[in-house]
Formats: C-alpha cells, sequence, structure tokens
C-alpha cells in the first residue's frame, strides 16, 4: 500500500488562482520523496493539503491509506509534520513544547515525558530545553521542529523546506537526522528549493512547477535521462586543436570554455579512461581533466525553460544569479588529472 | 476615518439613551433634550481621536524612515506637519457636519441657527488641528506609534475630567474641580452654548482661548521635539 | 482519543494562554486599564444619576461595577481572540491543526483560559470598587457575579476566536472588542430599564445580557434571590452555546 497517493489532486483558491492544477503521486512506503521547485510552484499548498491543513478543491488524497478529507483524523494521527514556518511559540521552553505536542497527540503524560526527553537528546537540544524558543537560533528551531514532529513515532514525515535559511553545517545535521529516520523505517515527504538537497536524500524527486509535476523519477534516472556527463580537458598550449580532434572521437563536441576542451561522453566515467589513453598516445599533455555530470538543474531547465532559484550551492547565498556559471553543472571531481 | 466618527457616534448613543433622564433632574441646565447637550461632547470626542490617530499616522512615518526623507528634502519643517494638519482640518471640518446632521435627524435644536452652525464648525475644526497638533507633537518627541497607541486610554481619561458629558455642577470629585480649569470644558461650552442657547461671547471666547491654549502648547511641543530630533539626526 | 487525553489537552493548552500574563512583563495591563478608567469615569461623571426618583441604588459605583466586571470580561475574551489570530499569522495555529486532537478540545483548550483570566481585572476593579465605597455584596452576590464574569469571558473569547478563524488577521481586534462593547452597553449599563430613554430601554428589553447583568448587579445594589439569579443564567448559557457553536463551525471551516 502506498504510504501517500493522490490523483489530480488540485486547489484552487478564491479570486481564482490555481496553486495546484491536479497531481498524481504514489509514494512507497520508506520512501524520501523530495517536491522541487521554485517558490510559488505549490509546493507548500501540496503539504498542506496531504497534512490536512488544507482541504483540496478536485481530486483525492490519501496518506497512510487514509483519505485526508474523510479520515482527517487517522491521518493526522499518522503523520509528523514540519513546516517552513517553524511553528513554534517564543514563549515556551523547547522541553515545554515537545510535551504539549505529546500531550496533543494523546502521549500519557509519563510517556510524553520520556520521549520529550529522549528527542531533545536526539537532536542535541537537551542543554538548551530549558529556555525559552524565542532565545533559539534558527537551526535550533528546525531540530526542536523536527524533534517535536517525531514525538508520536509518525510512519511518514512532512518537512516543508527543513534547511531554507540555515547555515551549512545545521543543514547537514538534518540531512543526516532525516537519512538516520528513513533507515529506522519513516516515509518522508519533502519540499525544497535546493538540488543539492533533492539529489542528496531523495530516493526519487518530482520537479513542480505552476502547480504541476514536469518530471518524476530517481536523481541519477532524471539526470541521465536529459544530459550525459561531459569532460573537461585542458591542455598544454598550443595543443588544443589536436586534442579536440582526438576527443572528436569519443563524443559530440561541446564549445570549449576557459581554455578547456569540452566532450560529451556517453559511457559516464567509464569512458574516460580511453580518451586519457588516447591524449597519452598522442603525446599530448594534459593539465587536468575533470568528469562534469548533468545537474538537477539541468534537468530543471530542460523541463521547465529557466533555472531553479537557488541552484548555486546552499550556503553561497550571497553570490547573485549573474555569478551562475554558464553551463549549470556542479563539478563532480571524479578525476582531476595532473602531468 | 470611519473608526473616528462611528465610535463616539455610537457611544453618544448609548449615553443619551442611557442617561437621557438626568434633564429631570433640578441642576441640569435647560436643554431641548439630553441629545442637544451632548451633541457637542461627541464632536471634540471625536475631534481627540482624530488627534490621536494622526500622531500614530505620523508615529508610523516617522518608525518607517518617511519623516526622515521629507525632512532631508528642502520642505519647511512646518510644512511637514502642517501637511498632516490640513488633513486633519478637513476631517474636523466633516465631523462636525456629520454630527450636526445626526442631532437634527434625531430631534436636537441649534439654538444659534445657521451662524451657530457655522460657527460649531469653525470650533470644531480649529479643535481637530489643536489637537493633531498635540499627537503631532508626542510622534516627534516619541518616534514611537505604540507609545501614541498607548496614551489613547488618556483621551477618555481627559474627557471623563471635563464637561463633555454632564454638566459641571453634576459632576463628583475630583472630575468636578479637574473639570472646572480643563481647557476641554471650555471648548465643549463654546461649542455647546451654540447649541442649547443663543450666542454668548463670554462663552465663545473662552472656548477659542481655550483653543488657542491647546493650540499653543502643541505648536511649542512640536517645535521642541523637532528640534531635538533635528539634534539627533 | 480518550476523555482523559482530551482533559491533559484541554488543561495544557490553558496553561499556555497563562503564559501570556504570566511570562510577558505588562501584558495583563490593558485589559484592566480600560475597564478601570470606564468605571472610575463613568462614576464620577454620572454619578448624580442615583439622585434621579426610581433609581435602584443610592450608590453609583455599586450600580455600575458588574458592568465594568462585563467590560473586563469583554476585553479579556478580545485578547483571547487577539493571540489566536496571532498563532494563526505565525503558524503555531497549524501544529494544533495538524494534530489529532479533536476541534471541540481545541477550542476549549482556547476559551475556558479567558475565564480565568478574566479574574485580574475583576480582581481589580472589585479592589478600587470597594474602596470607593461599593457595597458589599454578601458571599452569594459575589460568587454569582464572578460565575457570571468568567461566563461572560467565555462568550467574549468564543466571539474573539470565531473572528480570528474568519479574518486570520490581528487587526480584527477592535471588531472584537467594539462587539462585546456594544453588547454590554446596550443594556440596563447606565441606569435601571425604567429611566432609560428611547431606542435604548426597548433594546436592553430584550438583550439577553440584561438579565446577566441584572444577575450580576443584584449582591450590589440590593439582595440575592432565586428569581433575580436564573434568567440571567440561562441568557448567559444561551448566548455561550450560541457563540461556542459558531466558533466551533469556524474551526471545523478552517481547513476549507
Amino acid at each position: 500500500m502506498p504510504a501517500i497517493e493522490t490523483r489530480d489532486l488540485q486547489r484552487v483558491f478564491s479570486g481564482g488562482v490555481t496553486a495546484v492544477a491536479g497531481v498524481d503521486l504514489e509514494i512507497a512506503e520508506r520512501e524520501i520523496y523530495a517536491f522541487l521547485g521554485p517558490n510559488g510552484a505549490g509546493k507548500t499548498t501540496m503539504v498542506r493539503m496531504l497534512t490536512t491543513l488544507l482541504r483540496p478543491t478536485g481530486g483525492s488524497a490519501t496518506v497512510a491509506g487514509h483519505d485526508v478529507v474523510d479520515e482527517a483524523g487517522d491521518v493526522r494521527r499518522a503523520i509528523g509534520v514540519a513546516l517552513q514556518e517553524a511553528a513554534l511559540d517564543p514563549l515556551m521552553t523547547g522541553r515545554e513544547l515537545i510535551r504539549l505536542q505529546a500531550t496533543l497527540h494523546g502521549l500519557p503524560r509519563a510517556e510524553g515525558r520520556t520521549r520529550a526527553e529522549r528527542l531533545l537528546a536526539r537532536v542535541g537540544l537537551e542543554t538548551a530545553a530549558d529556555r525559552r524558543v524565542g532565545t533559539y537560533s534558527g537551526g535550533m528551531r528546525r531540530r526542536l521542529d523536527l524533534a517535536s514532529a517525531l514525538v508520536h513515532r509518525p510512519r511518514i514525515l512532512f518537512l516543508d523546506e527543513p534547511t531554507t535559511g540555515l547555515d551549512p553545517v545545521s543543514r547537514k545535521a538534518i540531512w543526516e537526522e532525516v537519512e538516520k529516520l528513513n533507515t529506522e523505517g519513516t516515509t518522508v515527504f519533502l519540499t525544497t528549493q535546493y538540488l543539492e538537497e533533492a539529489d542528496n536524500l531523495a530516493d526519487r524527486v518530482g520537479i513542480i512547477d505552476d502547480g504541476r509535476i514536469v518530471a518524476e523519477g530517481t536523481p541519477s534516472a532524471l539526470k541521465a535521462e536529459i544530459g550525459r556527463p561531459h569532460l573537461e580537458v585542458v591542455l598544454a598550449d598550443g595543443t588544443m586543436d589536436r586534442a579536440e580532434e582526438i576527443l572528436g572521437r569519443f563524443g559530440r563536441q561541446l564549445p570549449a570554455k576557459d581554455g578547456a576542451a569540452l566532450v560529451e561522453l556517453e559511457g559516464g566515467a567509464a569512458g574516460v579512461a580511453p580518451v586519457v589513453r588516447a591524449l597519452d598516445e598522442a603525446g599530448l599533455v594534459v593539465e587536468s581533466l575533470e568528469l562534469v555530470q548533468p545537474s538537477l538543474d539541468d534537468v530543471f531547465v530542460a523541463k521547465t525553460g529557466y533555472h531553479l532559484e537557488g541552484s548555486e550551492t546552499p550556503g553561497a547565498e550571497e553570490a547573485q544569479p549573474g555569478d551562475r556559471p554558464e553551463r549549470g553543472g556542479e563539478p563532480e571531481h571524479v578525476a582531476s588529472i595532473d602531468p | 476615518m470611519a473608526p473616528i466618527l462611528i465610535f463616539p457616534t455610537l457611544l453618544l448613543a448609548i449615553q443619551v439613551g442611557g442617561a437621557g433622564r438626568a434633564v429631570d433632574l433640578p441642576a441640569f441646565p435647560e436643554v431641548n433634550g439630553f441629545l442637544d447637550f451632548m451633541i457637542a461632547g461627541a464632536m471634540v470626542q471625536a475631534t481627540l481621536l482624530a488627534g490621536n490617530s494622526g500622531g500614530i499616522a505620523l508615529a508610523l512615518d516617522i518608525e518607517m524612515g518617511f519623516t526622515d526623507r521629507l525632512l532631508a528634502a528642502p520642505i519647511s519643517r512646518f510644512a511637514i506637519v502642517g501637511g498632516r494638519l490640513v488633513g486633519t482640518a478637513a476631517l474636523g471640518a466633516v465631523t462636525a457636519i456629520w454630527f450636526l446632521v445626526i442631532a437634527l435627524i434625531f430631534g436636537a435644536h441649534i439654538e444659534g441657527g445657521a451662524p451657530g452652525a457655522l460657527l460649531i464648525i469653525l470650533l470644531v475644526t480649529c479643535s481637530a488641528v489643536a489637537f493633531g497638533g498635540i499627537g503631532a507633537a508626542i510622534a516627534l518627541r516619541s518616534g514611537s506609534a505604540s507609545v501614541v497607541q498607548g496614551l489613547f486610554p488618556l483621551v477618555f481619561v481627559i474627557l471623563f475630567l471635563s464637561t463633555a458629558f454632564f454638566p459641571e455642577q453634576l459632576l463628583l470629585e475630583p472630575a468636578r474641580s479637574v473639570a472646572e480649569w480643563n481647557p476641554l470644558s471650555f471648548i465643549v461650552e463654546g461649542i455647546r452654548d451654540l447649541v442649547i442657547s443663543t450666542f454668548s461671547a463670554t462663552q465663545f471666547a473662552e472656548g477659542v482661548a481655550a483653543l488657542a491654549l491647546v493650540a499653543l502648547v502643541g505648536v511649542g511641543m512640536s517645535a521642541a521635539a523637532m528640534r531635538g530630533r533635528l539634534k539627533r539626526g | 482519543m480518550g476523555l482523559r487525553a482530551d482533559m491533559e489537552t484541554v488543561r495544557a493548552l490553558m496553561r499556555r494562554a497563562l503564559n501570556e500574563i504570566l511570562r510577558v512583563p505588562g501584558a495583563a495591563i490593558p485589559g484592566v486599564l480600560a475597564p478601570t478608567i470606564f468605571f472610575l469615569g463613568l462614576t464620577a461623571v454620572f454619578g448624580n444619576l442615583t439622585l434621579l426618583p426610581g433609581f435602584t441604588s443610592d450608590s453609583y459605583q455599586s450600580f455600575l461595577i458588574p458592568i465594568s466586571l462585563m467590560q473586563g470580561a469583554g476585553f479579556t475574551g478580545a485578547a483571547t481572540g487577539v493571540n489566536l489570530a496571532r498563532d494563526i499569522e505565525q503558524g503555531w495555529f497549524d501544529r494544533l491543526l495538524a494534530s489529532p486532537a479533536p476541534r471541540g478540545v481545541l477550542l476549549a483548550g482556547l476559551v475556558l483560559s479567558a475565564s480565568f483570566r478574566a479574574l485580574v481585572p475583576a480582581a481589580v476593579l472589585l479592589a478600587i470598587g470597594f474602596s470607593l465605597g461599593v457595597h458589599w455584596p454578601g458571599p452569594g452576590g459575589l460568587a454569582i457575579a464572578l460565575v457570571v464574569t468568567m461566563g461572560m469571558a467565555i462568550v467574549a473569547a468564543a466571539w474573539g476566536t470565531t473572528l480570528a478563524l474568519r479574518f486570520k488577521s490581528q487587526s480584527a481586534a477592535p471588531l472584537m472588542q467594539a462587539g462585546m462593547l456594544l453588547l454590554i452597553l446596550t443594556t440596563t449599563a447606565y441606569a435601571p430599564l425604567e429611566l432609560l430613554t428611547g431606542w435604548l430601554q426597548e433594546v436592553a428589553r430584550y438583550n439577553p445580557v440584561t438579565q446577566v447583568v441584572e444577575a450580576a448587579r443584584q449582591g450590589f445594589v440590593g439582595s440575592v434571590t432565586w428569581g433575580e439569579t436564573w434568567p440571567g443564567l440561562l441568557a448567559l448559557a444561551g448566548l455561550t452555546a450560541l457563540l461556542v457553536a459558531l466558533a466551533l463551525r469556524g474551526m471545523r471551516r478552517t481547513a476549507a
């Protein structure tokens, strides 16, 4: 039985705005599924419908086997939710908050307290637990939010942009926690605008734009479908033309960039060795060689026609749109050869 | 705009209905009806609220830095506040007309006739400007909308300690003693006189004098606050 | 969810609501200041209405104090609504809605706290009132007055909640306060029924809150009788049922 299933799910707001325009989903248990898309794509609306906070205006959705409209109570019992605006009360302490969450889920008092302590320790907030949430940093708030979402051991976890606005260290901490939860058997549905997040965390990614899924699949399948990796070779002076002639035998040539010759490699990493041998046999001196994989941004551009916001490496938020590398590829240093 | 008129109007309706029998009391001045007596108080209450809300608006402008932009521009210092006061004056005129219409609809009598009504409009307009000045002064001094907002209850304290709602001889202490010298009482009586009796030069003059006093205080405070603000930068 | 779990939830939500006045310095002041100013002001201004033949008390402050208690309850209830609107704006309310707690239980947690918070302005008003000569109502009269105050606070909180759910914004605050104020003042607030004039007399005659006011007032102006009490309790029950139903409906439709 799928953990989450939707059929033609729609949400039209009063005023005629269509936030979600018919989405079909089937997410298996123990999957990590990521919705990837820019602001306004409909990610948050989807999450709110699946977590019974918003009623669909068309189509249907079942979560943990229960209909989100008719069996909302059963859905709420089975899910944990950590939304974009970390829903915390600045006047409460971290400990009070998790205990309140336990109470809301009907846990007996003693059990609630034990769970709270365990979860606080798990997310590293034991020392801050008696301080008011208003004094917490952004990263601490997200961790507390995540911990409180787990208090009743939900089978399915919903995370709406869990690491937006966090520093790289906090981001990594959240990722590790999500992976650990998944290993323990929790299905995770998350939304994100960060390619790296979708790429690293998700088993499957759904690219959402304008309220519709425009592509869906595992990150590698998506990338493979869209493009092949290319090799960037920098040679000693004067040997470019000869090199390009040789490279041309191994795949489609691409426009040179920054003094490097580019060739598309159909076979991926396996095709690197023959190229190196060929260049070597020709007596050419290679200064550096890099295998660049297609990125999810390439997939995104292919499907929507524009780059995803925030496709820069997260944590480098100071980078302006103009700073993006022209080809949108995030170099994966599979091979770096120095003479 | 609406809350400045609606609240005093509702309060007027309720207080006329609730305390209306007071006209039967021997010490109550000679009036056509309780509404005739009360209308002046409602008008002045509205102008106080207008002054308070104008002050809040100015304080918000200051908080958002909008005023700084004006101060940097080659506009006369007084034009900044003055512009706002013109708006408040218009509000005052509308207030006067609104309550005059209500008075007529619900059976009150303007003893001063048409010239009286015009004088009322004049007095209420000046009242709005005068209290607008005080509101602006507080806004300039504090630079905080929540401070000005916090003074809202003070409006009612001042009203209760005046003859806005009841004749002086029937007030209880400490309201009675305070009302005796409260400028608000004089302003109210100046307007009230035009409604409930024929023109009395003394009442009118006292009202104008009280208005002038309030206006002076407002201008003085505003100028000082403005100077302080410019000095602080 | 089980009754025990539901009651725990109500208790926890009430505890949280108390934080508003316990952990925020000065938060209780506005709710106390307004009714106090009105009590002192109206007593000083209209106090001599007691001279009118037919006035049911010789002490205007004794006559007025139940109105002030109601006003305190009204402001407390409005504050509940404003806090909810803020919680909705900031996303806290989503946490409650996404949990399996039944909507009625959530509502109970929200509005019941108001009834206890209303005791703060009530205590201040009574202290000031007694020091200014308000007649001692006797334990029965006092108990009824306080019960009625707490009941009105629930009514006001349900009203505030309804508006908060409808408008999802703190700017609905004036409407929350004005609604209650209007309800309370269109009664025998300023004078006994027979001495009211014009439209107010008619409205007060049929306004259920008049019964509530009179029930709270009886100890302060005279003796306490069951005949004076039951109409007020009935009116209060009816108002509570109506407004709680309205609020609950708003709660259930909040996902729409």
